[in-house]
């Protein structure tokens, strides 16, 4: 007797993974991909190695899920690493302290976000414009302050300062490097944030229809303030774990296309890039498949010049998906 | 031209707006089309305009079968529609506007403007209005944008035009010229579709009565043949539905849950009034009364001056919602899709919106806690759905406003400012609110209801206030309320001579 409810049920199972769980779904079919290419492809090593490459662009992408899931847009977030991870290493030659740099990174990081969220609510700019210009600015002061040059970090503190990207807990042959526990942690976190908590629903509702949020009592331009605050915070955080990747910033190229990563990931994760809609999650497979793709594409030989273009194409399909998505709906 | 409407359906989602309606249209012959609010006649007219195209049903013009694809298309074939409201782009001129999408191109492949220019005034000219075709139109009253709307039907040869309330703005003195125009293309030989809620110009100009009511089409007749007190009757014909409200007890009790005092803004001045809990009342007026930024002001939407006590405490922290919300006082809002609902969320999170804001104090939103709040409001409201974690989008118009409602139950409002509430909704649930309305009431929350529907005040209302210009012109009591007296006060008749009896 229960077999039309079983047919209907399985049907909507199928709708379901379809939509909601659309992005496990090409995480997995691209794994099987990333498989074929690349038969080590799971060595532990390899794995984790993603996880460090993710960590700094994928930081960023839950800051950039919560800007785009409030119907805003932050493109100021790869000259932000570069302007705050150029002077952190000026903090910490100065400090020698890898704690003040990172409180450093923070507060800048915070500080140009609010900016950023002041103009956009309070100063009722289009969020493109508004980021824009920060990231000119944000360019421009770290060009002029390093004239070009590179900022390295001291000698003193090259050994301690490494371990933050290059660290890792665990022995043997099973490490897990300390970026990807950041992001794991942080994701999680951010996940809680999106799904359980009044600001979450805050970001929603603004992000869906900014006119009845506010008639349901939603302090809509705190809400947009904040987002950029987080987001900011977020590059602060991820430009410390940057500059001990690199240990040398180079004030003109450092950061160079974050923007373009962490909204990829935030598209390809399944956020609507409209507002209301996305799940943390999405942005977390996202950020590691964007990598998996550039993984594969080394692997199958693809000249490197062209990776921009298979990303730009990638963001492409994934927007037309959701897309399509919709109007069926 | 003679043009036939055969078997006309058009749904809006669950909602049936037209419901299977033939509609002939003679050569040369006025036809008012009346109903109340919601009866379906824009809607009838829009498909006939190609706006909307219908579910079912067939149009014939002098016999031949036509598909109206879209607007373009009708006024090719000579049908011109004058929209209810104002369809005029603010950011273009006046002869811009009224050539817009039809606009004459010179030899030189360039927009020819001084021709265009010429035709305007020529128009105006025939309908004695002085408009500069070079003003923008951001800068005309909505007496004169209402006048440009008309003129723009009359620019071009037409052979049947439909106007959807086209006087609400306009005086007495514009009325008559726009009624003598009408009169001279009558004789050669164009018809008209008039809708008006106004009575007397409705007998004035128009030849034909057909009556829509609940998207049917129920009566057709001559004018000459009735009299207002039977064409009213035949619009409100309504069953016995209404009878459950006509005795409807007055729950009010002594106690003032809401007083406002001398506010004051850009929209209105001067208003004062106290609600008292378990009291219903109404506040209407027409577009530009000022009752739309009233509703706002009162739920601290829009900034005023005066002062606002809601429960014996003053509301400080003037236009901001919160604060308001703080105090009790809930809205639902009008235009549910562009004011009301969230319309990524779900259910649940549209459900609980409010009592976050409000009431919410832990770090972590529980989900059992915040499936019991909406199995409440479920119970409560009887609201229809299979899954709540859906978006809000999937439920229909009147299921949507419950959830809407079902926020403040939540959120323990005592003060509701309905704003609007049936808009877009289907008989049945609109009785349905109405009775939730009631129960709110009777369990002593105080009511204020923003309406412009007549048969809804009438139902609900222990009081209704009607506003003019920005001012409480008229309190009527409960026996006071009829459409007439509705009328009457929020056109400003009692002020400037009776301009419109």
């Amino acid at each position: 007797m229960n077999n039309p409810l079983q047919g209907i049920s399985v049907k909507s199972m199928l709708k379901k993974l379809l939509t909601e769980y659309s992005c496990w779904l090409s995480f997995i079919l691209l794994l099987i991909l990333a498989l074929l290419v690349n038969p080590s492809f799971f060595r532990w090593s390899n794995v984790t190695n993603m996880f460090v490459q993710a960590a700094t662009t994928g930081i960023i992408a839950l800051g950039m899920s919560m800007v785009i899931s409030a119907g805003q847009i932050d493109i100021s977030v790869g000259a932000q690493v570069a302007l705050i991870s150029g002077l952190g290493i000026v903090v910490l030659n100065k400090t020698n302290s890898i704690l003040l740099m990172l409180l450093f990174s923070l507060v800048i990081g915070s500080i140009i976000g609010t900016l950023n969220g002041l103009l956009v609510a309070k100063g009722r700019m289009p969020a493109m414009i508004a980021t824009l210009a920060m990231l000119s600015i944000c360019r421009s002061i770290i060009n002029q302050i390093g004239q070009g040059g590179p900022f390295t970090v001291s000698e003193k503190n090259f050994d301690s300062f490494r371990q933050i990207a290059a660290g890792s807990i665990g022995g043997g042959s099973f490490k897990i490097p300390y970026p990807m526990i950041m992001f794991i942690v942080m994701s999680l976190l951010f996940g809680l944030i999106m799904s359980r908590t009044k600001f979450g629903k805050h970001i929603y509702a603004v992000g869906s229809n900014s006119v009845s949020a506010k008639l349901t009592g939603v302090n809509v331009d705190k809400v947009k303030i904040l987002v950029f605050t987080v987001t900011g915070l977020l590059c602060g955080f991820s430009a410390w774990i940057y500059a001990s990747r690199v240990m040398a910033v180079a004030a003109a190229s450092a950061g160079n296309l974050y923007e373009m990563e962490a909204i990829a990931a935030v598209a390809i994760g399944g956020t609507s890039m409209t507002g209301g809609r996305g799940k943390i999650i999405g942005t977390f497979l996202g950020a590691l498949m964007f990598k998996i793709i550039n993984n594969i594409l080394t692997m199958a030989n693809v000249p490197t010049f062209l990776n921009g273009g298979i990303s730009g194409i990638i963001i492409i399909l994934a927007v037309l998906l959701q897309n399509i998505q919709g109007r069926k709906k | 031209m003679q043009i036939e409407m055969k078997g006309i359906v058009m749904d809006f989602g669950p909602v049936r707006a037209v419901d299977n309606v033939d509609f002939t249209v003679h050569p040369g012959e006025i036809i008012g089309l009346l109903g109340e609010n919601g009866a379906g006649k824009t809607t009838l007219m829009n498909v006939l305009a190609g706006t909307f195209s219908p579910n079912a049903g067939e149009i014939f013009i002098d016999g031949e079968k036509i598909h109206m694809a879209n607007s373009l298309q009708a006024m090719r074939v000579g049908i011109r529609f004058i929209h209810q409201e104002l369809s005029l782009c603010d950011d273009l001129n006046v002869f811009e506007n009224m050539f817009l999408a039809e606009e004459i191109i010179g030899k030189n492949f360039l927009l020819d403007k001084k021709e265009m220019a010429r035709r305007t005034e020529e128009v105006f000219k025939r309908m004695g209005v002085e408009i500069d075709p070079w003003t923008l139109v951001e800068t005309l009253q909505p007496a004169e944008k209402q006048l440009v709307e008309i003129g723009r039907a009359l620019l071009f040869k037409s052979d049947l035009i439909i106007m959807d309330e086209p006087t609400t703005a306009l005086s007495t003195h514009d009325v008559e010229r726009l009624f003598d125009i009408m009169r001279q293309l009558k004789t050669e030989g164009v018809s008209f579709i008039y809708i008006s809620h106004k009575m007397p110009e409705l007998f004035e100009i128009c030849d034909m009565y057909c009556v829509m009511c609940d998207g049917r089409l129920v009566a057709c007749g001559k004018f000459k043949d009735i009299d207002e007190q039977q064409a009213t009757e035949l619009m409100i014909g309504r069953q016995l539905a209404d009878e459950v409200f006509a005795n409807k007890p007055y729950y009010g009790t002594p106690e003032v849950a809401l007083a406002a005092e001398d506010l004051c803004c850009d929209d209105f001045e001067h208003i004062s009034f106290e609600l008292h809990k378990g009291e219903i009342i109404a506040i209407t007026g027409l577009q530009g009364s000022g009752r739309d930024t009233l509703a706002d002001a009162l739920f601290g939407a829009a900034s005023y001056t005066g002062t606002i006590t809601a429960n014996g405490n003053q509301i400080n922290r003037k236009g901001a919602v919160i604060e308001h919300m703080k105090h009790g006082i809930a809205m639902v809002p009008r235009s549910r899709k562009e004011r009301g609902i969230l319309n990524d969320l779900s259910i649940y999170d549209n459900i609980s919106m409010a009592y976050f804001n409000t009431k919410f104090k832990n770090l972590l939103i529980s989900k059992k806690q915040e499936k019991e709040r909406f199995d409440k409001a479920k119970d409560a409201l009887s609201i229809k759905t299979d899954n709540p974690k859906n978006p809000i989008t999937s439920l229909s118009g009147g299921n949507q406003q419950k959830v809407i409602l079902g926020r403040w139950l939540e959120a323990e409002a005592s003060i509701f400012l309905f704003d609007n509430p049936t808009q877009g909704i289907d008989v049945g649930t609109k009785f349905e609110i109405y009775h939730l309305i009631l129960r709110l009431a009777q369990q002593g929350k105080a009511i204020l209801i923003f309406s412009s529907e007549y048969p809804e005040i009438y139902k609900i209302a222990d009081s209704c206030i009607v506003m003019y210009k920005g001012k409480i012109n008229k309190r009527l009591s409960r026996e006071e309320i009829t459409e007439k007296n509705i009328m009457f006060y929020s056109t400003g008749a009692n002020l400037e001579g009776g301009r419109n009896e």
